[in-house]
């Protein structure tokens, strides 16, 4: 996706001003992405919806951190008092409470081990990428920009609904119980978008003030997007691409050598093992964790998976398919 | 002495006969009088030899390898010493009928060239009508599930056509489209007046290649600014004698496709020698590995490891001594060669065919 807000050069009136903010989201927020739309259509395997359960903790845990970012930018009471809430939202008021430990248990109720989703060992380097890249913005930004970065917030008690709704209807499997994140979301997103609303068209008030806000809020839609990508990438089914020839390398044995028309490229062992999992039949993630299953000690094997069939790609060696 | 290199890739070229007359070819000047001297038999010998000593890819070029009735067998000879076969052709007298025997030999890929984008200028600087039959082969490779490379020699005359050309690769469902700009040797570098374009033509298709490679990720755009312009030498064949290797028609073992021409090297001829010694031994082979032979200011400069000093070739026949900077390069002495050739360069100069 292209950020393309159209730009501006006299500053619009706040009811103008809100209204571009929404129209940002109408056309950038993820409720738009194809894997949204499976999800919220019922058309999610058990294996993805627990992929993103999976990685979606990541973004969970960036949240805090973030908040915590922009409360130490206000150097107002009234503002902090009100945006620490979300630190305890998110963390609760003791252990065992608030937003993430709601997500663990929906993490129980998709069927993964709460211990391996926490550890965070499993996270797509791409989603890593897409969240770290949100802490890091909100991180430089001055405190206007940060909060306007925030308020996808307003589109998100719409998504809450339709997810509860596509849970209960297709995803029976699911455990009713874990659905508590959506519905605390569905009370509190509301709120915290009102109040981060007022606040950025308060304070933005000159043409170019303005331009920031809806360039940021552009910039986290974009984000949450690749987000999804990442996710879907992690499903398409990799194969070795049917022109390459694939022969052992004479000066290191065990090595294999990827001969394609214009290149060769030279696999390592563990390269090696992967890539006789890559059948057209495994998903990207289900190739790691087979992997993971064979060497359970070894650290990073997820993320080093990914990152050598996304290079792989590129490189013309394998292709994926949905 | 010194220890050779591995050999990573071998040009076969199977024959120098081509129907075709590009006036940028790059087979030597006497072309006619080098006859084929291996049969199938003898490239087999050629191919296993060459896998021995590390090679993994073959490329079957020429001329045109297709004007070879044993080209199937030499296909199924590569495939069986385990190299992956890469035919470069023009397409004629191939036709897409000629495709699938190959296919069913080993051939796992294909470079087809094409001229311009249009089929009468395309015909024009092949001198012969083939565009129609060339657009069927590149059909029938992607049909056969062939990997599909498209290459097209860029010149004075067809530099505007890089947008048409992308199109044309795009429609085709072309893997890889190789905008070559030509290289001024052998014919070229006889015809290079009429040939050699301007900056501002090189900036304006440069500019195209950029927005396409935004635009689409298929197919893979190759672009490289030609070194008549961009003030460095390209890295020729990945350094003399390093890991690419070129057997002839005759059966002589070049380190390049115009080694041959260059005076007072010697070659030797794998129906004579074992193709180790030719590769290893061959004084012509040796004379310019390594940087032992380098003057300055390629001795002391930090790009010799990367550009290995440019094309021989190239410095021998722009300054009369292969031993020189290639004038390529904007630290050569010898750069005004570069700079007065583009001067020259004009619309007004008229070209020659190969072979006319």
């Amino acid at each position: 996706m292209l950020v393309d807000v159209p730009h501006l050069e006299e500053p619009c009136s706040p009811a103008d001003f809100e209204a571009r903010l929404r129209a940002v989201g109408t056309e950038r927020y993820h409720d738009k992405h194809p894997f949204n739309l499976r999800m919220h259509q019922g058309r999610l395997s058990r294996e993805e919806v627990q992929t993103w359960v999976r990685n979606r903790y990541y973004y969970q845990t960036r949240i805090p951190v973030k908040d915590s970012a922009i409360l130490a930018k206000s150097g107002d009471s009234a503002f902090r008092r009100e945006w620490v809430q979300r630190l305890h939202d998110h963390d609760g008021r003791a252990p065992g409470e608030g937003g993430l430990e709601l997500w663990l248990r929906l993490a129980d109720a998709v069927g993964l081990a709460r211990d391996q989703v926490a550890s965070l060992d499993f996270v797509l380097p791409g989603v890593r990428r897409a969240c770290d890249a949100y802490v890091d913005l909100v991180e430089r930004a001055d405190l206007l920009t940060a909060v306007a970065a925030s308020l996808t917030e307003l589109f998100a008690a719409d998504i809450m609904g339709k997810r509860i709704a596509a849970f209960e209807r297709h995803y029976a499997w699911v455990d009713a119980e874990g659905l508590g994140y959506f519905r605390a979301r569905t009370t509190a997103a509301p709120r915290d978008a009102a109040f981060g609303l007022d606040f950025v068209v308060e304070h933005a008030r000159t043409a170019q003030d303005q331009q920031r806000c809806l360039d940021a809020l552009a910039r986290k839609c974009e984000i949450l997007w690749s987000l999804l990508d990442a996710i879907e990438a992690a499903h398409r089914k990799p194969s070795v691409a049917p022109q390459v020839m694939l022969r052992e390398d004479a000066e290191r044995p065990g090595h294999l050598l990827a001969v394609l028309p214009e290149r060769g490229v030279r696999v390592s062992e563990s390269g090696r093992e992967i890539l006789q999992l890559c059948d057209g039949a495994l998903s990207s993630e289900g190739v790691a964790m087979a992997l993971r299953a064979h060497h359970p000690d070894v650290p990073h094997l997820s993320t080093d998976v990914h990152e050598f069939l996304d290079q792989m790609e590129k490189l013309g060696v394998v292709v994926r398919d949905v | 002495m010194y220890d050779a290199p591995r050999i990573w890739n071998l040009i076969a070229e199977l024959t120098y006969r081509c129907p075709l007359r590009c006036p940028y070819c790059s087979n030597p000047e006497n072309f006619a009088a080098i006859r084929d001297a291996l049969d199938a038999d003898g490239w087999g010998r050629v191919f296993r030899e060459a896998a021995a000593l590390g090679a993994v890819h073959v490329g079957l070029t020429g001329g045109e390898p297709s004007t070879r009735r044993d080209l199937a067998a030499i296909v199924r000879h590569a495939a069986s010493a385990n190299l992956y076969p890469h035919l470069v052709t023009a397409g004629v007298p191939l036709g897409a009928e000629g495709l699938a025997p190959l296919c069913d030999a080993g051939l796992r890929s294909v470079q087809l060239s094409i001229q311009d984008a249009t089929p009468t200028a395309s015909d024009a600087i092949a001198g012969t009508a083939c565009f129609d039959r060339k657009l069927e082969v590149a059909r029938e490779a992607r049909r056969l599930g062939l990997a599909l490379t498209l290459n097209v020699v860029l010149h004075r005359h067809n530099l505007a056509n890089v947008g048409a050309l992308i199109e044309l690769a795009r429609t085709l469902d072309a893997d890889r489209l190789e905008l070559a700009n030509a290289q001024y040797d052998g014919f070229a570098l006889c015809n290079r007046d009429a040939l050699l374009p301007s900056r501002e033509q090189l900036e304006a298709a440069a500019q195209v290649v950029t927005a396409e490679r935004e635009r689409a990720k298929r197919p893979e755009l190759q672009w490289v600014l030609p070194d008549y312009f961009s003030g460095r030498p390209k890295p020729c064949m990945g350094g003399w004698g390093r890991s690419l290797l070129v057997v002839a028609p005759d059966g002589l073992v070049l380190p390049c496709h115009a080694a041959r021409d260059l005076p007072g090297l010697e070659f030797w001829n794998t129906r004579e020698h074992a193709l180790r010694e030719c590769w290893e031994d061959a004084p012509g082979l040796n004379a310019y590995r390594g940087e032992n032979w380098m003057r300055e200011p390629c001795r002391s400069c930090p790009e010799r490891t990367r550009d290995f000093g440019g094309c021989r070739c190239q410095a021998y026949r722009l300054t009369g001594d292969a031993a020189n900077t290639d004038p390529a390069c904007a630290l050569a002495p010898q750069r005004d060669a570069i700079t007065a050739a583009r001067a020259r360069a004009s619309n007004a100069a008229a070209w020659a065919y190969r072979g006319s």
